[in-house]
């Protein structure tokens, strides 16, 4: 079919489509939202715009009256591309996202990730450096070895003092026609440990910085950051979904899966690198950079998903008493497990707490400071665990509630991780139904992440759609279409196929809204056993700070309406998103916050919330919209 | 040395509910009843105040209903003329209420049109002048028809209808708002089902004094502990101030205590159990007795031998209570 140009006015901005797409299709590529209240069927009116030039064609007029269509008016749904298009979408059938922004904003719950840098308290002395040497060509008359003449230079370079600088085999092997092809001008790479350098890449001189990865092993989704070692610029990012998935959608099953057969153990733990792999893959050739170029990278992942990447066998992670293999992990060189980077690169875990509090969960506290604070702070990590911290400089303790995959996009009809094509941000109209959100990337939705979840769980809420148990509505007073029942479920449209970027509607389901209940009621129930525990009433917390990989933004008000957070002003969160690689990426760019991570790994108390009755009691109660208790809710139900 | 006793304090007490309305209440009932209200523990009188004493609602079915012999024969000829029956109830066993169990309605069974029903009602509510409880044949489509109609038939006598329950409650619940009847709320033996029932029933609009909860219990060897320890922590709810706690309970004791063998096998199945007529009346008395001590407002009750000891059980404690 033949490419048409359609103009949007008053945009003035131009797309191309093929013949044959509607109008309000076309508008949603060119990224204008146009209301629709029927999904495209033509009845409701809602869809009008004003067609200024070209004759495309009308299939229906539905209600617009004969002066309307006169002066041009179409129903965007019913009219189709034919030959060059000019469009007037008016105010009145656009969603209006601003407006929506605006009113979050105004209520102070909205918070965007904080980008707070502690690398200025830690100061910058990565785990992996990199020095150019030029050396004096050996002679007759000065003729120490290779090796002697490297190590000499690279001392004083470095101003290496008591350390030692060291040479693994393999570095060795290559020093020889390394130094002569490069003429004695080389760029050495090192890794730097407690009491030594140890020399990993000698290659021709240049002045390529060193790179870094920085790598959080979810449970759901792993991610990974280059980071330039030489400033601390994080060049790069990208995440997906954690290939063990396939093996189940928990750390419990994965377990199960490791410890069945012989050799699942070591196809779980290839599953998890492949991942980390084809993520670096990635980057790398975005970055025209190769496996060689990365020096160094640290990984901070729970206890099992540190087990596993490790190899180490996780049965009794899972077997009561629950007592992980190890705690510390000791420097690793990345061939040993097989990452794309240099091989005899410096690989770090981060130190676990438990075996349900891991490294990813030091790595986040690390990134609050809390441990460095007088007021009591709580930290709440949203994952495929709900692992939270609670304390101060004097004190932390810990515990982990198991909250389910929903808000990264698991066990959801539609969910996804927090990437281009998630919505992110929902808003319902009470009176029609009338659906507006935003997608990160701004483009066409196919899903929707975490905080689109939180959202739309409040306003589908808010407008009556469910009541506070969970349960649909059906017989909503609006009559909306985009309330329905299919064989399976009853569900609720968030975006028409015509609005969105697959072909089938994007809907969330009754069963899906059980799921987030349970997710959220798992995670408050875990926050209130701690504070129970520790005799500390919420009022006590100076600060709450979130992290999670479930969207840009953290949407308090609505967290708080559901009662997944507690009730207390929005004014005391801090949302920093994904906690994990940013401690990664500390720890990997300065050895003091490696050295504060093993000390915050000692420091914590662990509690086990499966001993008592306190979790269940509370997880029960919790599994209501917000709460059966709503005196701990004061601002949602007044 | 005098012993001071311990007094415990309690800063909230159980929600009281108006059932029945008089003449100038805009009913026709000769009395109403209200229950609930206290500020302590059941009948620990040393602490607060007794404020409504307990009370029995007899059961009366639309049809004449599937129960044993012992229990029938106390009833004579009245069983299948509801009114006439209700009447009995009041007059020769000084039932405090009536709890009209609509079963006929069951489309499995009789299948009885909702204006049938709504006609049953009127005739009871004419034959008698105590507050009426009328429930239906738990078939929840059907219930919402019938309990639509029995409360537009019984506008103004400010009835307790039921049951609403956690997944049909949207019905029964406008229909008593119109026509201002109060609502039974029951949920399985559970407290967060109870008290999120209680929730989603109060935001359609409902006052909260116009809910009584129904927490489902188990009869005598049943899971009566069950019962007893959701109830205590229901009471223990209310008492500190847990406004979605604090309804008064009905106690469905005449239909839990005998659906038991106990409560039905004869002497010749089972010689070591003894004579079934006394042994029903116990199980039934001393379900409602345990209950009445943690709390339970309103029993319904079945068997007329059973309700004259609990009578005597209620009076002895709350003239307890008044001796204080």
């Amino acid at each position: 079919m033949a490419a048409c140009q359609v103009k949007f006015m008053p945009e003035s901005r131009t797309i191309e489509v093929e013949e044959g797409t509607s109008l309000v299709k076309a508008a949603a590529q060119a990224g204008i939202y146009i209301k629709s209240g029927c999904g495209a069927k033509g009845s409701c009116g809602a869809c009008r715009v004003i067609v200024l030039g070209g004759e495309p064609e009308v299939r229906a007029t539905g209600k617009l009256t004969p002066e309307d269509i006169a002066r041009g008016v179409r129903l965007s749904c019913q009219t189709f591309v034919h030959g060059d298009v000019t469009v007037e979408v008016p105010p009145e059938s656009r969603l209006q996202e601003h407006q929506v922004l605006m009113e979050d904003v105004q209520k102070g719950g909205l918070l965007q990730e904080t980008e707070q840098d502690l690398l200025d308290k830690f100061s910058l002395h990565p785990l992996s450096t990199k020095v150019r040497v030029k050396l004096s060509e050996p002679t007759l008359t000065e003729n120490a070895s290779d090796w002697a003449r490297l190590q000499l230079e690279l001392r004083r370079v470095l101003a290496a003092g008591a350390k030692g600088v060291e040479i693994p085999l393999s570095v060795l092997q290559t020093l020889p026609e390394a130094l002569r092809q490069a003429q004695w001008d080389v760029s050495v790479t090192l890794s730097e440990g407690e009491d030594k350098y140890t020399v990993v890449r000698v290659e021709k001189g240049n002045d390529r910085p060193p790179y870094g990865l920085a790598i959080d092993i979810g449970t759901t989704t792993v991610v990974v950051y280059l980071v330039d070692l030489s400033n601390g610029r994080v060049v790069d990012k990208q995440g997906t979904y954690n290939k063990q998935a396939k093996f189940g959608d928990d750390v419990i099953s994965r377990i199960v899966y490791a410890v069945d057969a012989p050799g699942n153990l070591q196809e779980i733990q290839r599953a998890v690198i492949d991942t980390i792999n084809s993520l670096t893959e990635q980057i790398l050739s975005r970055q025209k950079l190769e496996p060689d170029d990365l020096g160094a990278g640290v990984a901070a992942g729970n206890t099992t998903m540190t087990q596993l990447f490790l190899g180490v066998d996780p049965r009794y992670v899972r077997l009561e008493p629950y007592i992980p293999t190890m705690n510390g992990v000791p420097p690793l060189k990345a061939k040993e497990i097989g990452l794309k980077m240099l091989s005899e690169g410096l690989v770090q875990c981060f130190p676990s707490v438990a075996s349900y509090v891991g490294g990813d969960i030091v790595s986040g506290t690390m990134v609050t400071d809390m441990a460095n604070s007088e007021e009591i702070v709580l930290f709440i990590d949203i994952g495929t665990n709900g692992e939270i911290v609670l304390g101060n400089q004097d004190w932390l303790v810990s515990c982990a509630c198991s909250a389910g995959p929903c808000f990264e996009g698991g066990g959801i009809l539609f969910g996804m991780r927090a990437m281009p094509g998630a919505i992110e941000r929902v808003y319902i109209d009470p009176d029609s139904l009338d659906v507006t959100f935003k997608v990160v990337g701004r483009i066409l939705p196919v899903g929707i992440c975490g905080s689109g979840l939180v959202d739309a769980l409040a306003k589908l809420r808010e407008a009556g759609i469910i009541d506070r148990a969970g349960n649909f509505q059906m017989e909503h007073p609006s009559h909306s279409e985009r309330l329905r029942l299919t064989p399976d479920d009853k569900e609720f449209v968030l975006a028409w196929a015509h609005q969105a970027g697959g072909d089938k509607d994007v809907v969330i389901t009754e069963n899906d809204v059980k799921n987030l209940i349970r997710a959220k009621g798992a995670i408050y129930a875990g926050i209130r056993s701690l504070l129970t525990m520790v005799a500390v009433d919420v009022d006590m917390i100076s600060r709450i700070v979130i992290a999670g990989g479930f969207g840009n933004y953290l949407n308090v008000h609505d967290s708080v309406e559901i009662g997944l957070l507690p009730d207390v002003p929005a004014e005391r969160y801090e949302f920093i998103g994904n906690s994990s690689v940013k401690g990664a990426r500390l720890a990997l760019l300065s050895q003091n916050a490696w050295h504060e991570a093993a000390e915050l790994g000692k420091k914590m108390t662990y509690i086990e919330l499966s001993v008592g009755t306190t979790f269940m009691d509370e997880f029960v109660s919790a599994l209501f919209l917000p709460h059966t208790d709503l005196s701990l809710f004061p601002s949602v139900i007044s | 040395m005098p012993v001071t006793l311990v007094k415990e304090r309690f800063p909230s007490k159980v929600g009281e509910v108006v059932l029945g309305a008089t003449a100038e209440q805009g009913g026709t009932r000769t009395s109403t009843i209200v229950v609930g209200g206290d500020n302590l523990l059941p009948f620990l009188h040393f602490e607060g105040k007794v404020t409504n004493r307990p009370v029995i609602a007899m059961e009366v079915t639309d049809i004449v209903p599937p129960w044993n012999d012992a229990i029938k024969a106390q009833f004579g000829d009245v069983l299948d003329n509801p009114a006439a029956w209700a009447q009995k109830c009041v007059n020769e066993f000084g039932a405090d209420l009536i709890y009209l169990k609509l079963i006929g309605a069951d489309p499995e069974g009789f299948n009885r049109s909702p204006e049938d029903c709504a006609r049953v009602v009127k005739e009871v509510l004419a034959a008698v002048g105590v507050p009426l409880v009328v429930v239906g044949c738990e078939n929840a489509e059907k219930d919402n028809e019938v309990l639509a109609a029995v409360a537009e038939a019984g506008a103004g006598e400010n009835l307790l209808v039921g049951l609403a329950e956690q997944d049909n409650y949207k019905s029964i619940t406008a229909a008593a708002m119109v026509h201002k009847h109060n609502v039974i709320a029951r949920s399985p033996l559970d407290i967060n089902i109870c008290k999120q029932l209680n929730i989603l029933i109060n935001e359609m609009g409902l006052p909260l004094n116009r809910i009584v909860i129904d927490p489902m219990i188990g009869g005598l060897g049943f899971g009566i502990e069950y019962a007893y320890s959701i109830m205590e922590r229901a009471r223990l709810g209310a008492l500190a101030n847990d406004k979605m706690l604090s309804m008064p309970m009905i106690c469905t004791v005449g239909y839990e205590a005998n659906r038991s063998k106990e409560a039905n096998a004869s002497v010749e199945e089972f010689p070591g159990w003894g004579d079934l007529a006394e042994r029903g009346v116990l199980w039934e008395t001393l379900t409602a007795t345990a209950l009445l001590q943690v709390g339970a407002s309103i029993l319904l009750m079945r068997n007329p031998e059973a309700v004259k000891l609990v009578q005597r059980n209620i009076a002895d404690l709350v003239d307890a209570a008044v001796g204080a």
